[in-house]
């Protein structure tokens, strides 16, 4: 897939380009603010997007609100933001532009090599990636009473599943459970949720968004 | 809070002297203008209006006392206006006052001509030395009584004086009560302003080695040849080494643990090993100091030699650190280009950290330099 970067630390942006052309991809620029990938984005069309939150001028948001700039002016991009801390309203701030051709990681994601270039690939086929640590996190912290206590122990792990935006076979795989158990627990969590029949990629994605609202 | 500069013995003298005459003018007025108006203040009708012009010639006496306190004692007072209840009332009390004090240096220059002819007495030698004895215990215990009723009657002056111009005591606490409040805000300030320093260190510095190493570590399992996995292995352990280093000195930025172990002098020896330009270090504190003076002095020179060496372009600097009497001076010059800017973030909480001791801080950085920032810290 053809890539753009921007990641301020000299470090680690070398690094993550060194990472992509090793795996084949190929990295169109590397920048280092949001400025530069806006302008990067503008020239040549790639196919994901990269961005760390922070960067300069004020290290706040700044890669956030340039992603969710590209996701409005070209959703054919796939955009993946690394977060330095889980940020529930981060996250919900991506994810309501549109969840398709999304992720949201922390930043030791990339760390875990395999886990990065798996997530990439995801956004990169129409996907959603959310990091494992964020649904953690969320699932921690949705204690109150909200539709999703009423999912079954079995039910919510399909959904963190669901989450980190794997396909239902990949569901399945994670955790030994065969395809049609997959479905029948997603239906399950629909209605739950109180998520009408609309098609099935938004009726995921909007099963995340409560998620993550909760 | 700088306390005026005490005017000199003779001026003092020469203020308590004509503050006997201001008492005596005083003492006419109240005689003169109560007898005039005495029967209209009684008089319930005209009471107000003959009190508004008592007190409006006392306030013409009382300028001039206000005159003569800031003239002969150099006493500053703020701007405001007494109402004419204070203004009669310290009327009154400093006129007794200055006439009780005119009344004991008639006594001290009576005592004085005792004194003479008592000397001339003793050349004459026609007295015994029971007499002598007598005469000189009885003239020293007289003389020691009015010089402490002219100390007493000098204090009550300038008091009386205090109270009603001001600052009186209670204004002078709540000014330090604002003081304080004012650089316990900025503490916090600044403490929060550290953090947030600390944390862009960590992130900025130590997590995105860490993330990178951890990337090289998975880039040499999937490394397609031996030869290829070698060198990022190589590579990380470089890394690797770099993490700590950088580790170890975000750590001495956040506390320099040298300075609990070995003390200022060795904490200053660290700082200058440690910066790339020349450091001229001049050290001069012959008795330990309180910790928290010892910390404040360190951080003061750590950040101006810092500052010196990333923004000023110095190609030397020099320090002072000394002790003299209580106060410990800090002083950090250096040849650079200047133009450091005293309300930067790094610069304000040095002042509020040297605030929060009740030092002060002062920079002096004309734009071509040179730059020197002093800091005076009370070590009692």
């Amino acid at each position: 897939m053809r890539v753009i970067l921007a990641e301020d630390s000299t470090l680690l942006r070398e690094g993550l380009v060194r990472l992509l052309a090793e795996e084949g991809h190929e990295v169109l620029a590397a920048v280092g603010d949001a400025d530069a990938l806006l302008r990067e984005v503008e020239a040549h069309a790639p196919d994901v997007v990269v961005t760390d939150i922070r960067m300069p001028p004020d290290h706040t948001d700044e890669g956030l609100r340039a992603a969710v700039r590209i996701r409005e002016l070209r959703p054919e991009i796939g955009v993946v933001v690394l977060s330095q801390y889980v940020e529930r309203n981060y996250a919900a701030q991506l994810l309501t532009s549109s969840a398709e051709r999304v992720g949201y990681l922390l930043k030791d994601r990339v760390a875990q090599v395999e886990e990065f270039l798996d997530a990439l690939e995801r956004v990169h086929a129409g996907g959603a990636a959310i990091d494992p640590e964020v649904v953690r996190q969320l699932l921690i912290r949705t204690t109150h009473v909200d539709p999703l206590t009423r999912l079954t122990p079995r039910e919510r792990t399909v959904l963190e599943a669901l989450a980190e935006g794997h396909t239902n076979a990949a569901i399945g795989e994670k955790l030994h459970i065969s395809l049609s158990a997959v479905e029948k627990n997603l239906n399950a969590i629909f209605d739950k949720l109180g998520l009408h029949r609309t098609t099935g990629y938004s009726r995921r994605v909007l099963a995340v968004l409560r998620y993550l609202e909760s | 809070m700088r306390e005026p500069v005490a005017a000199p013995l003779l001026m003092r003298v020469a203020g308590v002297l004509v503050g006997c005459l201001t008492a005596l003018l005083g003492l006419l007025y109240f005689v003169v203008a109560g007898a005039a108006l005495g029967a209209f203040l009684l008089w319930p009708r005209t009471r107000a209006r003959a009190h508004a012009l008592l007190a409006a010639g006392a306030r013409r006496l009382t300028a001039l006392e206000r005159g003569r306190r800031s003239l002969f004692f150099h006493d500053v007072f703020p701007e405001h206006r007494a109402d004419d209840r204070q203004i009669l009332r310290y009327l009154a009390a400093r006129t007794y006052s200055g006439l009780l004090c005119a009344v004991v240096v008639g006594l001290v220059d009576f005592g004085a001509v005792l004194a003479g002819i008592f000397a001339v007495g003793l050349t004459r030698s026609s007295m015994t030395w029971v007499d002598v004895l007598s005469q000189v215990v009885l003239g020293g215990t007289l003389l020691f009584l009015a010089v402490q009723g002219l100390r007493a009657l000098t204090e009550q002056d300038a008091r009386l004086a205090r109270e009603c111009f001001g600052p009186s005591e209670r204004e002078l606490l709540q000014r330090r009560i604002d003081e304080l409040a004012t650089s316990r805000a900025a503490v916090v300030h600044a403490v929060d302003a550290e953090r947030r320093r600390v944390e862009r260190d960590l992130h900025d510095g130590v997590q995105q080695r860490l993330v990178a190493l951890a990337m090289l570590l998975g880039r040499a399992r999937r490394g397609r040849t031996p030869e290829r996995a070698d060198a990022l292995l190589e590579q990380a352990h470089k890394e690797a080494r770099e993490v700590l280093t950088e580790l170890r000195e975000v750590a001495w930025r956040v506390y320099p643990t040298a300075l609990d172990s070995l003390g200022l002098r060795e904490a200053l020896g660290g700082v200058s090993e440690r910066c790339a330009v020349p450091v001229r270090m001049e050290y001069d504190v012959p008795v330990p100091l309180p910790s928290a003076v010892e910390t404040a002095a360190y951080f003061v020179v750590s950040e101006a030699v810092n500052n010196a060496a990333k923004h000023a372009a110095a190609d030397e600097i020099s320090v002072r650190v000394r002790q003299r009497g209580a106060t410990l001076s800090v002083l950090v010059r250096d040849t650079g280009v200047g133009g450091a800017d005293p309300a930067g973030s790094g610069l304000t909480g040095l002042g509020s950290r040297v605030a929060a001791l009740d030092g002060t801080l002062h920079v002096d950085s004309p734009l071509g330099g040179p730059t020197t920032i002093t800091a005076e810290l009370p070590c009692a």
